[in-house]
């Protein structure tokens, strides 16, 4: 009986898989020492009494999954901000590779590598002051029992401030491409390996952000749907 | 006791079961119902989402121990900022119990007897 009900719990947190695997494993516990704890006598009796005092699976899914929006948004929000330090790491290697290997940008290329360098640092900034306004909106609401209109409200609103961050983060990045291509050709050469280096992390930065961004959005869709879904029925 | 509004202060509820010491899900609740003469009955698989959400704010920490039982557990304890929450949450709700307390009595809380 408990085996069942632990599926049951395991199915209906299928939103979120590493939340179930320890949510099942605490809730085994908790039934396992309720059956022990109680009277002696009928096994199955008992554990169907520990079952009905732990409550619906369904009730206890639509709770947990507060959590783990908050979690990933969380999560979210911190790798945004890391993505945004590890390109200005990136841009900052680049600028001493140049002075190192005394490389000049053209004249003929000076006028727009002024401009693109000026889209550049505003958009790099843009990015990162969105990215912290996003980290202080996600503290700021207190997790609530229950999923609700405003709570949802709040999650999105968090979610467009990281996506807007990341959005400014790609123009800095595109941006830091075109500049490295003036300034350096982007040739197989010596001269370019470090700039190709750096660009690669920057991109692979950029892409994952897109990719949490994106992602998240359509988790929490899923996932209130998963939650109101089991409401509508329970058994399935 | 109604289980709707034991909900909006299960927070500060598990926060002072924990004040004691660590313990796991099922000590929480048994905690809860000893200190609270049986009054308070929720689902007892509510607590645990009050304990996720209690540690993802940074009020609780926990780690997985192996009971006698030999099954994995959870156990649970305060941070220092549950405790200080903990402090700022019995001061807020002593505020509000007076209040209402000199509401139903129909007298001020600053009127009581000496």
């Amino acid at each position: 009986m408990i085996a069942a009900y632990l599926d049951e719990l395991a199915n209906a947190l299928r939103f979120d898989p590493a939340l179930a695997r320890a949510v099942v494993r605490e809730a085994n516990d908790h039934l396992c020492e309720a059956v022990e704890s109680g009277p002696v006598g009928d096994r199955r009796e008992a554990e169907r009494r520990a079952i009905e005092r732990f409550g619906s699976a369904h009730e206890v899914a639509a709770q947990f999954a507060v959590v783990s929006l908050a979690r990933r948004n969380r999560r979210v929000g911190i790798a945004i901000v890391l993505a945004i330090v590890a390109v200005m790491a990136m841009m900052k290697a680049r600028v001493a590779w140049y002075g190192f290997i005394q490389s000049t940008i053209s004249d003929d290329a000076r006028a727009i590598a002024a401009t693109v360098l000026a889209i550049d640092r505003y958009a790099f900034w843009l990015s990162a002051v969105l990215g912290i306004c996003a980290l202080i909106q996600m503290g700021r609401y207190r997790m609530p029992v229950h999923m609700h209109a405003d709570y949802r409200r709040h999650l999105y609103r968090s979610l467009i401030l990281c996506a807007a961050a990341t959005a400014s983060l790609l123009v800095s990045v595109i941006s830091d491409i075109v500049l490295a291509m003036l300034q350096t050709g982007l040739s197989w050469s010596s001269v370019s390996i470090l700039p190709m280096m750096s660009l690669s992390l920057e991109i692979a930065c950029v892409a994952t952000a897109v990719s949490l961004t994106v992602t998240s959005r359509a988790r929490v869709v899923r996932t209130e749907a998963v939650v109101r879904r089991q409401g509508d029925n329970p058994h399935s | 006791m109604e289980g709707e509004m034991l909900k909006g202060h299960l927070d500060m509820i598990v926060l002072a079961a924990l004040a004691a010491g660590p313990a796991h899900g099922y000590a929480v609740i048994e905690e809860i119902r000893r200190r609270s003469g049986q009054a308070f009955d929720l689902p007892e698989g509510t607590i645990y989402p009050a304990l996720h959400r209690l540690q993802q704010a940074g009020l609780l920490s926990s780690r997985w121990v192996t009971a006698e039982s030999g099954r994995r557990r959870r156990v649970y304890a305060l941070t220092r900022s549950g405790t200080r929450a903990l402090v700022q949450r019995r001061a807020v709700w002593g505020q509000f119990s007076d209040a209402i307390r000199g509401l139903l009595d129909g007298k001020r809380p600053s009127d009581k007897p000496a």
